[in-house]
């Protein structure tokens, strides 16, 4: 204990020491940099000695700027490279100098305090020597005050510049400024972002107050970069930012689906179709080969733990189902943006865990002016988009006749005619109700909402019900200095789920069961019960009658900042947040069900429940400071997060009751007196914390060049005492081309960015580098049997893990033409990582099979991303278009190991998988057999044997992209989204398990290609080529209308939307399953698999309508 | 002045903050697992009595019809695998352990070499954990009965110390260093280990099953120290005395023959079970083989071969009996080859709910492309009656001894021929007028059947690398498997066998 303590206060003073050392190194920084305002005299006034002997313009003018504290400022064009300066002269004054130089070169000065702007003259000869040097100095002060016409408050940090120089001062915190000027004639332009320019001359007055309009447009320009935010122009990273505008509309029910395919290089997929299911984000490709290889998500400064926050179910019989998706918990009506950080240069702010990109949500907070009430309600209807074309009952039984002859067919025959696909999907229907106020005024702001949203499936008995609250409030103390703010949200979700998994056997899931039985068969008999064959053969209507499954999920997330000015450049920020969910999933199965084994006169019934406490505390300094051309800033931080998760998990078996609330609510139906009855399956509680220190240093010259440099170093818990910190530092520059002048007036911007930087990821299982021993999970075993509860280790400890890194070098161009009506950017980049965390054989003889380690390979995803974004109309009938085009290529090199994944499951499949991950290929490729028809007896022959080999086929698309189109005409606005994946397959695990001549013979129903294809029924389909497909397709995702109402003579509501909205209505492909668009969880050993089709809740086509009100 | 001020108000709050941050040293306390790894990484002591109970718990993994099984059995010619249709294809793994093509990337192998190593590697866990002499014995025990399986199948065995961690490549045992290392353990632990008699639920070492080890082992020590593992094997006297002392030894303890055979894999076995696991339960064993539209459904799997079923004669008790169908619960399964027409629990005939036709089991069986109904099914374990897995059973000792005495061992007096007579005899079978090699590997098969020892003998006699049906490969260096891919990749002092 005093050893500890002792520890303690070493570590202590350890990291205090180095954090001072920064801090020392900090204020150098800070000091250093408080260059004095130097006198301003006028060219008349100073005398130099020169001697400019046939010399160049330009030398001429680097000699004077030697000899004074002037500066030129000229465009190289304007400059004539033949003309040679010859003058000497002693006791010269500049003024002198100046019109001599004018009158050998065609150019005109004029000064403005310290600076000479340099002008062509075009016709030489006419030019008066009073035209040519004329000279302004600060002699008339002008004083004001810069509003903002939203609410007629204070701009502060308005730049209020004399025109035609970089000469300026900043409006202060109540937008009050005051600056000299050199004659009446100057003309002052008030700039700032997110607002209008404005120019305003001088004249007599010596007061100018200015009212500044807000710029939509320039609005969209500022990017959250992480510990603070920046103008798109100035970001030196790889950065996209998604404003609610250009959200995905419709039924949403989780945040990430407002920017699926909106963004290039960004590959949003959602494991299925059913209302709030697990999500896959790649940004970049695929790097990692664990099962979270998701992007950091950051809510209001707050990060996220990746793991999931709801449990799965333990495996009944029907296979693993899907944890659901930890970010529905948000209400996507709540968020003002969504900015994706690409690159390491700007994600190596979140260093350890900025390899898979960074996502931040920032949500809606109140503004200043009007209080607004705002309602808005829509109401969608979803259908499913495509369903198997399976055979109708006579062709069914003629097939079946043909393998199994008529005594067969008669005892297969039914005698009713069920489509068992219509029996378990209906139309669904989803209500959403949003009421949100807000309001604020010069020092504070606030936002209330709710939401609700009752969102069924379009199988019955599936959806997702959920309450949210969120309370954003701001509010400034002591002369605006310190500045108070909180964002909090509290969300009640309820999933109720339906017996559909992953990794179904040969008995189907609930999808399975329903494409494979048999449609002959009345789904009750003539007493009203259920038809129930055989465990094996289970009955989809009364799978979904005689079970219960569903997921309350309470979930807090909030944060408390103060911000505190310390000096007016320099302000220091300290964070305290917490995320807390408490979730509970019940599953019962009623002894009546006949389904898997175990179920049957017994009934089972789960109960997991997950708690989690994240908390976090970051305090960080920013230092923002515009020195003449230099403009830095600077932040410099500190960052605690800790991670609590506690898991209980039971199972219990032997009901006395069919009823399944009494199951659920009332445990002692089940018979405890018998053996075997229930099991306390297992309990298990972890501890994580990360530490880390961060700085970033932005420095921009001139507004020309850009630069960052970026240092995280992450402690973590996750890696023994040697390794547990990681260093991640970064460092990019920009260059902006356009503000150099010698470029067409046709651009309107034109910037080179690069970049490079490491970035680290530590998403492993708690603690694996000690040895450590648990009692193992109890199991009800398929015979009933209760196994496990065995003392083992936990895993084969691995003191040597290490940070999995990733090395990226990016290089971005970023234009725009005509004014910006033509933008948008270009971006290559090369990604490579290494140390792979992975779970991958031990070396026997070992405590388990398996052992975490640092891969020695090399992940290298490489591509080239497109943006384009161009306003081909303008004007009353207005007409946008948005493209964004991405090509990745994914390859493994230095590994000389091999992988297996790609779980194939299924009869008589037992053991079979289907991607493999090995050197030269790119990851999670097909492994497979290739498949060359079928011989005449009807088996599978396979073109270089019956084994498994790599076929040149990737499920990781190299291209996506995606198309928006926005047409604006006087009230009516309307959009298409076009979406698109090409270049990959998709291996259909539904065909190989369900669409063969074998389960045909069997009695299963199959897809209409089954028939007279030439299989015979005694084949095996092994895994092969022949469930391999294409899975390129083009997707029209969301088309949306709107109408805003005139509400200028309606005094109570301020504007009045109403709109329709269809999502997903068309898909052109030529996958033969329900949606290409696929990924289904079929890892193995816990390595993930990627594009793999098994009986996924398929998804659906819902058109919704709403209405948008605000008061 | 102002600044001056400011500044001390900065470094105030800095210096202040900075003495706030970094208050974590990232080690934070486990509250569910208890670490056994002390500060200089070498291992503590864990609980061994708990870690022994979990060893035994292991033994279940091998009740399965996959994996360490499937390499004993489906390798031999007492077993076929057949695909049929959609059903057992699983991705060709039963079709190349018959067919003697597996590779090193084969999952069954790789599974087998994982499970057997893992298990013995905490036997070690539980010796370095303050073991009484009872407990070291019996994971000594343990260790043994694991590690010749990994001798067997893979002729190398690596080893691992306790406290040897990740980075340390597993050194490894050639195959005679193995079998030296075996019978220490054994013999080591013989003395420690109580002694106790036939027992259904012996599901603990002994005595008994330490020297009905040691004596399988001797059995087949030519095999495992000869210089070419694809043989000639050269069986020594000494060595076959000593499998003769092993096997009197187990007789001493008092076990003896059943006189009625299939009493021995049911719950009122009494003279002949030395060791079996109470984890776990046989009814793989009944599933894996009986045809859904039997009670109890199976999953329509194996089948033993014609020829195989030939070597019966039909009033050996061993072929089995039809079955009595009274309506009880499954009374409609039969004991030992299933053959011919099929009956329910109460005697009517069962239809192939497939094809509608009465169900009648064919002797003929093809690997792949089999219809439903098609081979020979196996039951030992009868789903009414059944008891605990048997891992060693007194027949087995029984035929060692007759074995060895064949093979030049003293036999005191009893000869070879009397003894197997000895064994149709209570079986019910003739008697023998003459005793070879042939006839030797017979009855072992037939005492035997299904029990997983068949390759082990078969290896010994020399046929593993015959053909038989379906089987046409007779590559010789198959007598042993391969090391499995992803084991070599994880252990540069692993060498791939001769051959693959």
């Amino acid at each position: 204990m005093k050893k500890k303590l002792l520890r303690l206060i070493k570590m202590c003073s350890y990291y205090s020491f180095i954090g001072l050392l920064a801090q020392v190194v900090f204020y150098n920084f800070l000091f250093a940099s408080g260059l004095s305002a130097q006198e301003v005299k006028s060219i008349e006034e100073v005398s130099i000695n020169i001697k400019l002997e046939n010399i160049g313009i330009k030398e001429a003018f680097r000699q004077i700027e030697n000899r004074t504290n002037y500066r030129f400022a000229y465009e190289d064009r304007d400059l004539d490279k033949d003309v040679k300066i010859n003058y000497v002269s002693e006791n010269a004054t500049v003024k002198n100098v100046l019109l001599e130089i004018s009158k050998e070169a065609s150019l005109s000065f004029r000064q403005v305090n310290n600076d000479i702007d340099v002008k062509k003259i075009h016709n030489n000869r006419k030019v008066s020597n009073s035209q040519r040097v004329e000279i302004f100095q600060g002699d008339i002060t002008v004083k004001g005050k810069v509003l903002s016409a939203e609410d007629n408050t204070g701009l502060p940090g308005v730049n209020v510049i004399i025109k035609g120089t970089t000469n300026g001062t900043v409006t202060d915190i109540n937008g009050d400024y005051s600056i000299e000027v050199p004659s009446e004639n100057t003309v002052l332009v008030f700039s700032s972002v997110g607002f209008i320019q404005e120019e305003r001359t001088v004249g007599t007055n010596t007061v100018i107050n200015v009212t500044l309009n807000v710029d939509i447009k320039e609005l969209s320009e500022i990017v959250v970069i992480g510990y603070g935010q920046v103008e798109s122009k100035d970001a030196t990273g790889a950065v996209t930012s998604i404003k609610e505008e250009d959200f995905n509309k419709g039924v949403i029910s989780s945040p990430e689906q407002l920017i699926q395919g909106r963004t290039a290089g960004v590959q949003i997929t959602s494991s299925s179709g059913e209302p709030g299911a697990g999500i896959n984000v790649r940004i970049r490709g695929t790097s990692s080969v664990r099962s979270n290889n998701n992007p950091l998500f950051v809510v209001d400064g707050v990060p996220l733990s990746g793991d999931d926050v709801s449990g799965g179910v333990s495996d009944v019989g029907f296979g693993r189902t899907a944890p659901k998706n930890p970010l529905n918990f948000l209400n996507p009506n709540d968020i003002a943006s969504i900015d994706i950080l690409k690159d390491a240069s700007a994600t190596a702010i979140y260093g350890s865990r900025g390899a898979n990109g960074v996502v931040i949500i920032t949500t809606k907070s109140g503004k200043s002016g009007k209080d607004v009430l705002n309602y808005s309600y829509n109401f969608g209807v979803s259908n499913i988009t495509k369903k198997y074309d399976l055979l109708e009952p006579n062709v069914y039984l003629d097939a079946y006749e043909t393998f199994n002859g008529a005594a067969a067919r008669d005892a297969l025959d039914g005698g009713a005619e069920t489509d068992w696909q219509d029996v378990i999907f209906r139309t669904a229907y989803t209500n959403s109700h949003n009421l949100s106020y807000g309001g604020g005024s010069e020092d504070s702001n606030f936002r209330f909402s709710l939401g609700y949203m009752d969102q069924e499936g379009i199988i019955e008995n599936s959806g997702l019900t959920r309450y949210t609250a969120r309370f954003n409030g701001s509010k400034s103390f002591i002369d605006d200095r310190l500045t108070i703010s909180t964002q909090v949200t509290i969300s009640d979700t309820k999933d109720d789920n339906v017996p559909i998994t992953d990794n179904s056997g040969f008995e189907g899931d609930l999808l399975g069961a329903a494409l494979k039985a048999n449609p002959t068969l009345p789904i009750r008999d003539s007493n009203g019960d259920f038809i129930q064959l055989s465990n094996s053969e289970p009955n989809p209507a009364a799978m979904l009658a005689l079970s219960k499954d569903f997921t309350n999920t309470l979930r807090a997330l909030g944060n408390i900042s103060a911000e505190l000015k310390i000096i007016n450049d320099l302000t220091f920020k300290t964070v305290i947040g917490i995320d807390r969910s408490m979730s509970n999933r019940t599953a019962a199965f009623s002894r009546d069900l006949n389904a898997a084994t175990g179920i049957l006169d017994k009934g089972r019934l789960f109960i997991n429940d997950i708690s989690i406490k994240n908390t976090l505390w970051e305090n960080y300094f920013t230092y923002d400071k515009t020195f003449d051309n230099v403009k830095l800033n600077a932040v410099l931080g500190y960052s605690y997060q800790k991670f609590e998760r506690s898991i209980r998990d039971s199972e219990t078996t032997n009901f006395r009751t069919n009823d399944l609330d009494l199951m659920i609510n009332n445990w002692a139906s089940a018979d405890m007196s018998l053996g075997n009855t229930i099991v306390g399956r297992n309990s298990s509680a972890t501890i994580d914390e990360l530490q880390s220190y961060f700085g970033r240093i932005n420095l921009s010259y001139a507004s020309k060049y850009l630069l960052t440099l970026t240092l995280r170093a992450d402690g973590s818990t996750k890696f023994g005492s040697g390794n547990k910190y990681g260093y991640f530092p970064s460092a990019a520059i920009k260059w902006r081309l356009a503000e150099e002048g010698f470029l067409p007036d046709l651009f309107s911007d034109l910037s080179l960015r690069a970049g490079y930087g490491l970035t680290g990821n530590q998403e492993i299982p708690h603690n694996l580098y000690q040895e450590r021993q648990r009692y193992r999970d109890w199991d009800i075993a398929s015979g009933g049997n209760i196994d496990g509860g065995g003392l083992e280790t936990v895993a084969f400890a691995n003191p040597n893990l290490k940070w999995e890194s990733t090395s990226q070098l990016s290089v971005g161009l970023e234009y725009g033409f005509v004014n910006n009506r033509i933008r948008g950017s270009v971006d290559y980049y090369y990604k490579n990582t290494n140390d792979l965390l992975i779970q991958i054989t031990s070396a026997q003889p070992a405590v388990q099979p398996f052992v975490w380690t640092n891969l020695d390979a090399d992940v290298i995803n490489q591509g080239i991303e497109l943006f384009v974004e161009a306003d081909i109309l303008t004007g009353d009938f207005s007409w946008n278009i948005n493209a964004n085009y991405a090509y990745n290529k994914n390859e493994v090199k230095n590994y000389s190991g091999l992988i297996n994944t790609g779980e194939i499951n299924g009869q008589g499949l037992t053991g079979a998988f289907a991607q493999r991950i090995a050197e030269g290929q790119p990851l999670f490729a097909f492994f497979l057999r290739k498949f060359a028809g079928f011989d005449n007896e009807g088996i599978s022959v396979y073109e270089d044997g019956d084994f498994q080999q790599f076929v040149d086929a990737s499920p990781i698309p190299t291209s996506t992209a995606g198309l928006t189109n926005n047409f604006y005409y006087k009230n009516f606005d309307l959009s298409f989204f076009f979406t698109g994946q090409f270049g990959h397959y998709v291996y259909s695990n539904t065909a190989n398990a369900y669409f063969t001549a074998g389960a045909l013979a069997n009695g299963r129903n199959v897809t209409k290609d089954v028939v007279g294809n030439g299989e015979s029924n005694l084949n095996a389909p092994d895994v092969s080529t022949r469930f391999l497909e294409k899975g390129d397709f083009v997707r029209l995702q969301n088309v949306s209308l709107g109408y805003t109402i005139d509400t200028e003579n309606i005094n109570a509501i301020s504007r009045l939307r109403l709109y329709v909205t269809g999502q997903n209505l068309l898909v052109f492909t030529s996958y033969s399953g329900q949606d290409p668009e696929v990924n289904v969880n079929k890892s193995l050993n816990n390595v993930p698999s990627l594009g793999i089709d098994y009986t996924p809740y398929p998804r659906s086509r819902t058109i919704v309508f709403g209405v948008d009100i605000s008061f | 002045m102002k600044r001056i001020k400011n500044i001390k108000y900065i470094i105030t709050v800095l210096v202040g903050s900075s003495l706030i941050f970094a208050c974590t040293n990232l080690e934070v306390d486990e509250k569910d697992s208890v670490v056994v790894e002390s500060s200089d990484a070498g291992f503590v002591a864990g609980d061994p009595t708990e870690l022994l109970s979990s060893a035994y718990a292991d033994l279940s993994a091998l009740t399965d019809q996959a994996n360490v099984y499937s390499l004993f059995d489906h390798t031999s010619d007492e077993m076929i695998p057949p695909t049929r249709g959609v059903d057992w294809g699983d991705n060709g793994v039963w079709r190349t352990l018959h067919a003697h093509t597996w590779d090193p990337t084969h999952s069954y192998v790789l599974n087998s070499w994982n499970q057997l190593n893992q298990r013995a590697f905490k036997c070690n866990q539980i010796l370095a954990s303050n073991p009484s002499a009872q407990e070291a014995a019996e994971a000594k025990f343990l260790r043994a009965f694991y590690t010749w399986q990994v001798m067997d199948l893979f002729g190398q065995v690596p080893f691992r110390e306790v406290d040897e961690g990740v980075d340390v490549d597993p050194r490894v045992f050639s195959r005679s260093e193995a079998f030296d290392f075996i019978v220490k353990d054994l013999t080591e632990a013989l003395s420690d280990l109580p002694d106790t008699g036939s027992s259904p639920t012996n599901s603990t070492a002994t005595q008994a099953a330490a020297h009905a080890m040691l004596a399988r082992l001797y059995l087949n020590k030519a095999v495992y120290t000869a210089d070419n593992p694809e043989g000639g094997y050269t069986f020594t006297t000494d060595d076959m005395n000593k499998v003769i002392e092993h096997c009197d030894a187990v007789t001493d303890a008092g076990y003896s023959l059943e006189s009625q055979y299939f009493t021995n894999f049911s719950v009122n076995a009494t003279s002949e079970i030395i060791f079996t696991t109470a984890s776990g339960s046989p009814q793989n064993r009944w599933f894996m083989t009986l045809h859904y539209d039997q009670n109890p459904s199976g999953w329509n799997g194996f089948t033993t071969l014609a020829d195989f079923y030939a070597k019966f004669e039909d009033n050996d008790q061993r072929k089995g009996n039809y079955p009595a169908p009274d309506g009880s619960e499954f009374s409609g399964i039969a004991r030992g080859f299933l053959i011919g027409q099929q009956y329910n629990d109460d005697g009517e005939v069962i239809i192939n709910s497939r094809n509608q036709e009465p169900l009648a089991f064919t002797s003929d069986v093809p690997l792949a492309g089999a219809s439903t109904e098609k081979g020979i099914r196996v039951i030992k374990y009868h789903p009414s009656d059944a008891g605990q897995y048997i891992f060693l059973r007194y027949g087995d000792v029984f035929l060692m001894k007759a074995e060895a005495i064949m093979r030049g061992g003293d036999g005191g007096g009893t000869t070879a021929l009397e003894m197997v007579n000895t064994l149709r005899t209570t079986r019910g079978a003739s008697t023998l007028a003459s005793l070879d090699e042939v006839a030797m590997l017979d009855e072992r098969g037939r005492e035997l059947y299904w029990e997983g020892i068949r390759r082990v003998d078969q290896v010994r006699f020399g046929t593993f690398t015959d053909t038989w049906g379906e089987k046409t490969n007779t590559e010789p260096f198959r007598v042993l498997f391969p090391i499995p891919q992803q084991a070599l990749d994880s252990n540069p002092n692993l060498v791939q066998n001769e051959g693959y």
